[in-house]
């Protein structure tokens, strides 16, 4: 299992209570987490940033990992945005070189085939009476990352989710402007012998990918093949001149 | 029928066929099941295990999707609910529609879906991976490498659902049955001289799949 395909979903969702909301963040979640408030304009960490489900130490491969990030998708609601960094570089920028918030979840929804804007009550006065309503409308992505981004051996990567008018406040009476919002990425890790394989992909220019892995380990098997067999022949040959 | 494609499909009811007892309920919330032989919903016999002259390719694995929400709005309009159409709030907090259901696969012991720092987490999301498919709810993740079970492996297809009734939006009545929370997982079968070959291609890294195990099958009679 050297080559994994893994996924890692964030929701700005930890225990909190119901007047207050959710609060900071949570290594696993619960059946009690509830929103936590994300402010505008600020970039928030996946993975470590504190609201939400986080993980217990930053986003890095080891010596012996290499990071092939395929796919990245957020809430297209509240005009969210994705972003990767690698190290302190941002992988998204503007045409004139400054920085930007990434994609839009708009053209890289999560979930895909979500509505525009996240479904809401529809505004009975009683939760009894309380049905979802949702925007009509299926999102599919406009955005496909290709090519990947590598993440290579020793780099510490982050998924930043960015949305320019915050989460609602974090009172979640009946009716009130609570909201959840996801960020979403799709990498394939490759450990071991097959991060060494990557490394030499990177420096041949070849795409990283698990067929291009596997064609290399074939080429490898097949040139130690082609020696065995060439060093029997010339035995053979020098046994025969004897 | 040495190279069989399969599924498992898995219903926190048992698509209604097992007892009350047994259904998936909301105090289950929190726990990871196994879907073969976790004593919920439909269940199979035994451990999911091969066999020496068998080799498993698990190829896609899925769950009942969820939504994140927004707190009501007492101007909210519209229509096409998708698979939430008739779906009511449980409480007067509000926060995501579904199950918030994860698949893993575990082999032997090890899970196979790690956080980005090594430990294990619940898995695919059935946003990410839905089923069913729908308009409304299309595939983020594909399982590509496959998921290799070799000759002689457990194999575990494990659901985590962080519904519950007090602060969710759900079927009113299907959330406490179950009903609602469905785990999909679609897997090839190689068996006998197939399985052999599927090990060679283990072995000479290529792609277990019946495109490769027929090309091999091919190299090999043209060999002779």
């Amino acid at each position: 299992m050297s080559m994994r395909s893994q996924v890692y979903e964030w929701s700005n969702l930890a225990p909190g209570t119901v007047a207050g909301g959710g609060a900071g963040a949570v290594l696993r979640r619960s059946q009690n987490d509830l929103p936590v408030q994300v402010p505008a304009n600020q970039s928030t960490d996946i993975f470590i940033g504190g609201i939400g489900n986080n993980i217990s130490t930053p986003a890095e491969t080891t010596a012996t990992q290499f990071i092939v990030i395929e796919d990245i998708a957020c809430t297209p609601d509240i005009s969210g945005a994705v972003q990767v960094r690698i190290n302190t570089t941002d992988y998204f920028q503007n045409p004139d070189v400054t920085q930007m918030n990434g994609v839009p979840g708009l053209a890289s929804p999560y979930p895909r085939g979500s509505p525009s804007v996240n479904p809401t009550g529809n505004g009975a006065a009683t939760t009894a009476a309380q049905t979802l309503v949702l925007t009509p409308n299926n999102l599919l992505k406009s955005f496909d990352l290709y090519p990947d981004v590598y993440v290579l051996p020793g780099q510490v990567f982050q998924i930043l989710y960015t949305t320019p008018v915050g989460t609602g406040a974090t009172q979640y009476a009946l009716n009130a402007a609570g909201q959840v919002v996801s960020a979403f990425v799709k990498y394939t890790l490759y450990d071991g012998p097959d991060a060494l394989i990557a490394n030499k992909l990177l420096e041949l220019g070849v795409t990283i990918n698990p067929n291009n892995v596997d064609w290399y380990k074939r080429s490898l098997i097949e040139q130690q093949t082609a020696a065995a067999t060439a060093a029997v022949a010339a035995a053979a040959s020098n046994g025969g001149a004897a | 029928m040495s190279m069989r494609s399969q599924v498992y499909a898995w219903n926190g009811t048992g698509f209604g066929t097992v007892a009350a007892a047994n259904n998936y309920v909301a105090a289950n919330a929190g726990v990871q099941i196994s879907v073969f032989i976790g004593g919920l919903g439909n269940n199979i016999t035994m451990p999911a295990e091969t066999t020496a002259t068998e080799f498993v390719v698990i190829e896609d694995i899925a769950c009942t999707p969820s939504l994140g929400t927004n707190g009501g709005s007492a101007a909210a309009v519209g229509a096409g609910a998708e698979q939430l159409t008739g779906w009511l709030q449980n409480a007067a907090e509000v926060e995501v529609a579904g199950s918030r259901g994860y698949v893993q696969v575990r082999i032997n012991t090890t899970d196979y879906f790690l956080n980005p720092d090594n430990v294990t987490n619940d898995g695919i999301p059935g946003a990410a991976s839905p089923y069913p498919r729908s308009l409304g709810y299309q595939p983020s993740f594909n399982l590509y490498p496959d998921v290799y079970v070799l000759p002689g492996q457990v194999w575990d297809v494990r659901y985590t659902s962080y519904q519950s009734s007090a602060n969710q939006w759900g079927p009113a009545v299907t959330n406490l049955t179950g009903a609602a929370h469905n785990v999909f997982c679609k897997y090839t079968l190689y068996d006998g001289p197939d399985a052999l070959i599927a090990n060679k291609l283990l072995e000479m890294g290529i792609s277990i799949n019946p495109g490769n195990v027929d090309w091999y099958k091919r190299s090999l009679l043209s060999a002779q």
